[in-house]
C-alpha cells in the first residue's frame, strides 16, 4: 500500500536530500513539501498525508508546535521528527507533542528508512543513541 | 571533459540533496563526498576535483579552515563555501581563506548551480545578499577609514585554530594528537600556547572563544533558550 509523505524543512536542499533518501522504496510517495511549520499545518490539513517528516527549527512556526497542531487537526497523520538536535530532552518533547518517531539528521541515512517503516505502521521509532 | 565536483557536509541528507541538485546538470560529475573538512582536504589531494563545495560547520576541521588548507595545497583550487551563517565575520573569513563562491544553505537549491557555473567560467559567485553586505562593508570602510579594523587580538596559527576546534568539540589532548597525527606532547604544547596567547585558564574559555570566532557553531532551538544546546555541523 502506498504511504503518502509530506516533507517539511526550511532548507530546500535538505528537502531534496530527504526526498532522495525516501525515493528508494516504490511504496513511499512524497506528495508535498513545506518550508515552515505554518505551511506544514496547512498542507497536512489539505493533503492528509500518512506520514509527515518534520524538522524542528524552522521560521514562523517551529516543528514541535506544528506537530501539536497537526496531531489535533489530522490525528490519522503520523509525525516523524527529523532534526539536527541530538538531545534526549528534545526527543521527549517531540514525543510529548505527539510525534511517533524521532531521527537525528546526522543519522538520517542510517535511520530514516527504518523510522519510516515503523511510523507508517503507527509504531514508535527513535534513533538508537537517543533511545 | 566533465567538471569534477567534491562535496563536503557532515550530514548525508544534505550531501544527497546537493548531489541530486548538481547531478542533473549535464557535464558535471560528483567525484567524491566527504563528511568533514579533514576528509575533504585528503580527498582533494587524491581526486583533484575542479570545484570543492564545503559546508562551514563541520566537525574535526570546519569548512573555513579546510578552504585555507585546500587553497594552500593548490592555489588555483576553486572552493564554494556553503553556510547557514551570513555574518560579516564568516563572509570575511571565507574570502580571506580563498573561497571564490559563497552560498547560503537556505538559498542553495536556487543558487548553487549558478555558483558552480560561475566558477567554471573562472568567475566568482556571491549570493545577492552577500554581494550587498560586501559592498556595504567596502563603502562603509571607505568613508570611515580604520573604523572597521579588527581590534588587536592575539593571532592563532592555522594549526592552533584546528586544535581549538578539536578541544572545543570535547576531544582530549591525546585525541587531538591522534586526529592531527602529532605526538601527545606536541598537542599539549599547542594547547598551552593557545591558553597563554589568549589568557585562558579553562576549556570552557576555549569553547566560548570557538563559538565567538565561528570555529564551531552552536544551534539553540528557536522556541526555548534554557535547554541544552547542540554543537552543529
Amino acid at each position: 500500500m502506498t504511504v503518502r509523505i509530506l516533507v517539511v524543512d526550511d532548507h530546500p536542499v535538505v528537502r531534496r536530500g530527504l526526498t532522495t533518501l525516501l525515493g528508494g522504496r516504490p511504496e513511499w510517495m512524497v506528495i508535498g513539501e513545506a518550508q515552515d511549520g505554518i505551511e506544514a499545518v496547512d498542507k497536512a490539513n489539505s493533503l492528509k498525508p500518512d506520514v509527515i517528516v518534520l524538522d524542528v527549527s524552522m521560521p514562523r512556526l517551529d516543528g514541535l508546535e506544528a506537530c501539536r497542531r497537526i496531531r489535533k487537526s489530522v490525528p490519522e497523520s503520523e509525525v516523524l521528527i527529523v532534526t539536527q538536535h541530538d538531545s534526549p530532552q528534545m526527543m521527549r518533547e517531540a514525543l510529548t507533542a505527539g510525534a511517533r518517531g524521532y531521527v537525528v539528521k546526522a543519522n538520517a541515512s542510517r535511520d530514516l528508512q527504518a523510522a519510516m517503516e515503523a511510523v507508517s505502521q503507527h509504531k514508535p521509532f527513535t534513533s538508537p543513541n537517543n533511545g | 571533459m566533465k567538471l569534477r565536483i567534491l562535496i563536503a557536509d557532515d550530514h548525508e541528507v544534505v550531501r544527497r540533496g546537493l548531489s541530486t541538485l548538481l547531478q542533473t546538470h549535464e557535464g558535471w560529475d560528483i567525484c567524491g563526498e566527504a563528511k568533514d573538512g579533514r576528509e575533504a582536504v585528503e580527498m582533494a589531494k587524491q581526486l583533484k576535483p575542479d570545484v570543492v563545495i564545503l559546508d562551514v560547520g563541520m566537525p574535526n576541521l570546519n569548512g573555513l579552515a579546510a578552504t585555507r588548507q585546500l587553497v594552500q595545497q593548490n592555489p588555483s583550487q576553486k572552493v564554494i563555501v556553503l553556510t547557514i551563517t551570513d555574518s560579516d565575520e564568516v563572509i570575511r573569513e571565507a574570502l580571506d581563506a580563498g573561497a571564490r563562491g559563497f552560498v547560503l544553505k537556505s538559498d542553495a537549491a536556487r543558487d548553487l548551480v549558478s555558483a558552480v557555473e560561475a566558477l567554471q567560467r573562472g568567475r566568482m559567485f556571491f549570493t545577492p545578499r552577500v554581494n550587498d553586505m560586501v559592498l556595504a562593508g567596502f563603502l562603509d570602510k571607505g568613508h570611515t577609514g580604520s573604523r572597521n579594523e579588527s581590534p588587536k587580538v592575539p593571532q592563532l596559527t592555522p594549526r592552533e585554530r584546528e586544535v581549538v576546534q578539536l578541544l572545543a568539540e570535547g576531544k582530549s589532548s591525546k585525541e587531538v594528537a591522534t586526529v592531527l597525527n602529532l605526538s601527545t606532547k606536541t598537542a599539549e604544547t599547542h594547547r598551552s600556547n593557545i591558553m597563554r596567547k589568549l589568557g585562558f585558564h579553562s576549556i570552557r574559555d576555549i569553547v566560548v572563544y570557538a563559538i565567538k570566532n565561528n570555529i564551531i557553531q552552536v544551534q539553540v532551538p528557536s522556541h526555548v533558550d534554557d535547554r541544552e544546546s547542540s554543537v552543529v555541523a
